[in-house]
């Protein structure tokens, strides 16, 4: 079906979320708390967009509205840009140190806050993703607890968390570099809990945390031979397969 | 099944919903019921006890109701049990002291129904509520219970119900007024199999008790509700999910069901039909949010009652992905009268676009409060002033407050506005569950709007920015303003977050929560003027920006402010008037309370 996307027409299918068709057509709609891995927040709002059906307009979610109709999209119109710029600045008021925040508070020109009492070292967002990825890993670690605007991301009691097996795929999702890893001395530290690193019996390089090795060894049932690092398996299953 | 359907026997109808409970009611009935049964071959007719739900009067209760003479009596204490036996039980006199005051007319009144708080109303959704024992399923049937089921399974097809309940206007009870009819066409539309339906019993907003009066005082209005509306889509599952703090509500419709069972309206081949539906109690997660429905629904599933985007609708895709029915208490307790008495009857009351009744717990600044259903239209001023009787103390009425706590505040200058759905909207308010607030001239209404701002920053679910982010910055604002640090472009900004919260939160929650500021500004934009450039509070409730002054020329030298003065912040000169020490004083207010000459000014913020 065809929509219409700031007046140009694109092709989407049914169900097809905008952002997608979008992203398609080269329209870029600014987002943090989507990746097409972990997709379904819609908390962030960022990527809000205005729809227009059947003569009326609507603020919706590009990331999760399904394209169901012949309908057009303003990604860019006054008020949209409003209050784009108005959740930027909610959220460089929240996340002062993170610097992707901040290059966004840039990008759309908001200016220094003067009015809200600002919150000190704080960088996430509480988009969500960190404790989807978790869950995706299949660990349940960390998750976010209180709600209203005592809303945070904690592992239980706010004690290192006993499950997390230093994966970093929280850290690696977050959108505002708010969760720290640290790797000095053949060590990691994620979340206050150190962990340690094991090298790959090939390459010699650290790759994994040995916690992380063997809880995907038990998942996927592998074989407890010598520790692999991503590259070196890779190498050995072409060979293997070569010979 | 609408008229009262009085017995001729002698009966006592003694409440005991929560609030009469928690005053001894089920004492007193226990008191009562040994009496009668002391007394033996004593009297001629030996009444019958029976204790219903909350009759919607709990500030007044306990409550009993004498039948047939429908004689009633409020605020019933144990050591009138005697009094009542002796007097009105067996000699047929009525106790002048326990009768209902009616403060339009001043005087006293033998049945309730004869003062102006009841005159007025009409009673659907709480047609049973205090005529009958909520444990018994026979009260209910006798009074026309089950009558609607029996037509709808053996009389009627599931597109005839549907119809019918499209035909009859009835909007969603529970806030946002969505046609009910199309919401259950939708629902049996979808090709898809199991089916739900679900009630709505969370009542999140502070102070609202009309879904508890129901749950507690006919439990058989709704689960009759959704049998008719489980037979119309083709659900063969139903769930009441109930608020956690509700205990006897939760007992009551538990009890119900069972007895539906018992009776063949519940489980397989209902009533021979063929039809079969099983119906279970889910117990609230604990916070208002969860009563939106998908978090509603992700809390039955067992995950956190957090909502998510809706533009996939619950009737095509809801609990586990199915088809949903979610509705009201109220809604559904309007279903089995829409079914047995049909759509005309039920449209030709309301308006054109609200039919029916509403029920709305009426509180604050008045001096009826209490549970009330009233046909869609009458105004605000006959909710306010005839019902309610007005403003007590003689104080000016200065706002009301509909919608819970996003709701909005409505000015004096609206208050001919007839009540339903779409005029309440453009006034910036909105129905909401019903519930109803009404403020004086000592409400300041930027203290108001913080209030549920507060309230608002606390219930968010914090999943979005929008709403957790802006709310919280609005509240920061507004507390300002109360504390007099308001600077002058606070309002414009509180303005443009409003837009922001309001168009892109995710859930309900945060598309109504500018509600309040947005209408206070509206309406009350000189107080928030008097906060923010002459630091001062016209209401005197902000404290920072108050301080109090004796009107010379009115202070009569009684010294009352002085007694009641807490900090002695208030002393005289032989034969001058009084004067407070605005270095003492602690701007609780009590002087002026305690004044009846009103010579105690509200003043802006203290020097110095
Ligand atoms: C924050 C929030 C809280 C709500 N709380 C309730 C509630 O306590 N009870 C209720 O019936 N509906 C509540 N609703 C409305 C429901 O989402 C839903 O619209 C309603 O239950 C549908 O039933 P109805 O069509 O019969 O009104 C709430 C909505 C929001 C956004
Ligand atoms: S590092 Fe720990 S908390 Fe983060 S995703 Fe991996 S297991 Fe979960
Ligand atoms: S830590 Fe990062 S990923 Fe997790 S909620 Fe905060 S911003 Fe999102
Ligand atoms: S406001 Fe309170 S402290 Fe001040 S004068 Fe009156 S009674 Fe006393
Ligand atoms: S990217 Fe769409 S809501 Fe966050
Ligand atoms: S509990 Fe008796 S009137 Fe409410």
């Amino acid at each position: 079906m065809k929509i219409k996307i700031d007046g140009l027409e694109c092709e989407a299918n049914y169900g097809e979320y905008i952002l997608e068709v979008a992203k398609r057509n080269g329209i870029h709609i600014p987002t943090l708390c989507h990746t097409d891995a972990l997709p379904g927040q819609g908390s962030c709002r960022l990527c809000i967009v205005e729809v227009i059906e059947g003569g009326k307009n609507k603020v919706v979610v590009s990331c999760l509205y399904p394209v169901t109709n012949e309908i057009e999209v303003l990604t860019n119109s006054d008020k949209i840009r409003r209050m784009r710029k108005n959740i930027i600045r909610l959220l460089a008021a929240r996340a002062p140190e993170s610097e992707h925040i901040r290059k966004l508070k840039e990008e759309y020109k908001v200016p220094e806050e003067k009015r809200f009492n600002v919150d000190k070292g704080e960088k996430c967002i509480l988009c969500g993703l960190c404790v989807r990825a978790c869950e995706a890993v299949g660990v349940y670690a960390i998750s976010s607890v209180n709600r209203g605007i005592t809303k945070k991301i904690s592992p239980p009691f706010e004690e290192p968390p006993e499950d997390c097996i230093g994966c970093g795929a929280c850290a690696q999702v977050c959108p505002t570099g708010a969760i720290a890893l640290k790797e000095f001395e053949g060590k990691r530290v994620i979340w206050d809990k150190t962990f340690e690193l094991v090298k790959c019996s090939v390459c010699g390089n650290y790759f994994t945390t040995r916690e992380q090795y063997e809880f995907l060894k038990q998942k996927y049932g592998l074989e407890a031979e010598e520790f692999l690092c991503d590259k070196c398996r890779k190498k050995s299953t072409a060979q293997k397969l070569v010979f | 099944m609408v008229e009262d359907n009085m017995p001729d026997k002698k009966t006592v109808l003694i409440c005991c919903g929560t609030g009469c409970l928690a005053n001894n009611s089920y004492e007193i009935y226990r008191e009562l019921k040994k009496r009668v049964e002391a007394a033996g071959e004593d009297i001629s007719v030996k009444p019958v006890l029976k204790t219903t739900g909350c009759n919607g009067l709990c500030e007044k209760g306990p409550v009993i109701t004498i039948l047939p003479e429908d004689i009633f009596y409020c605020k019933v204490k144990i050591s009138d049990v005697d009094e009542i036996f002796e007097k009105t039980l067996l000699k047929g006199e009525i106790i002048e002291r326990l009768l209902y005051l009616d403060i339009k007319t001043g005087k006293k009144v033998k049945s309730h129904k004869e003062s102006e708080f009841f005159k007025r109303q009409k009673k659907i959704a709480l047609r049973n509520i205090g005529q009958i024992d909520p444990a018994n399923i026979e009260d209910y049937i006798q009074r026309g219970g089950y009558r609607a089921l029996k037509k709808a399974l053996f009389e009627m097809s599931p597109d005839e119900i549907i119809n019918e309940v499209e035909k009859s206007g009835l909007r969603g009870r529970g806030g946002a007024g969505f046609p009910t009819g199309y919401k259950w066409k939708q629902a049996k539309k979808i090709n898809s199999f199991p089916k739900y339906v679900i009630c709505n019993g969370d009542e999140g907003d502070p102070g609202a008790f009309m879904d508890r009066s129901v749950m507690e005082g006919d439990p058989h209005s709704i689960i009759e509700g959704m049998i008719i509306g489980a037979y119309a889509v083709g659900a063969q599952k139903g769930f009441v999910y109930i608020r956690d703090e509700y205990a006897l509500a939760v007992k009551n419709v538990s009890r119900a069901i069972k007895d539906a069972y018992g009776r063949g309206f519940l489980g397989e081949n209902i009533l021979g039909s063929g039809f079969n539906l099983d119906i279970e109690i889910v117990r609230g997660g604990g916070a208002f949010v969860c009563g939106e429905s998908t978090a509603l629904m992700a809390s039955i599933e067992g995950r956190v009652g957090e909502p998510r985007v809706k533009y996939i609708r619950s009737t095509e895709k809801g609990l586990w992905g199915q088809p949903t029915v979610l509705n009201n208490v109220e809604t559904w307790a309007n279903v089995p009268v829409i079914v047995d008495r049909g759509a005309k009857w039920f449209s030709s009351i309301g308006t054109e676009k609200s039919k029916g009744t509403k029920v709305f717990s009426l509180v604050g600044k008045v001096n009826n409060t209490g549970l009330i259903e009233v046909p869609m239209g009458v105004t605000l001023r006959e909710i306010i002033f005839d019902i309610g009787g007005g403003i007590p103390g003689g104080k000016k009425f200065k706002a009301v407050q509909t919608g819970g706590p996003s709701g909005g505040c409505i000015p004096e200058s609206l208050l001919d506005l007839p009540v339903d759905f779409d005029s309440l909207d453009k006034a910036g308010s909105m129905m909401g569950s019903g519930g109803m607030i009404v403020m004086d001239e000592s409400n300041c209404m930027v203290e108001v709007a913080r209030y549920y701002l507060k309230f608002l920053s606390e219930e968010s679910c914090g999943k979005c920015t929008p709403c957790r982010e802006g709310i919280r910055r609005m509240l920061e604002i507004l507390e300002d303003i109360c504390a007099g640090k308001g600077r002058e472009e606070d309002i414009k900004l509180l303005l443009e977050l409003a837009e922001t919260v309001r168009e892109a939160s995710l859930c309900g929650l945060g598309k109504t929560a500018p509600n309040p500021v947005l209408t206070t500004i509206k309406y009350f934009k000189d107080e928030y003027l008097a906060h923010i450039k002459e630091k001062r509070c016209p209401a005197g409730v902000c404290k920072e920006l108050t301080s109090y002054r004796i009107n010379q020329e009115l202070c009569k030298r009684c010294g009352v402010c002085a007694k009641k003065c807490p900090a002695g912040a208030i002393f005289s000169k032989p034969k001058s008037p009084y004067v407070i020490d605005n270095n003492k004083c602690i701007v609780c207010g009590a002087c002026r309370e305690a004044c009846r000459f009103n010579a105690i000014e509200v003043m802006g913020r203290r020097e110095g």
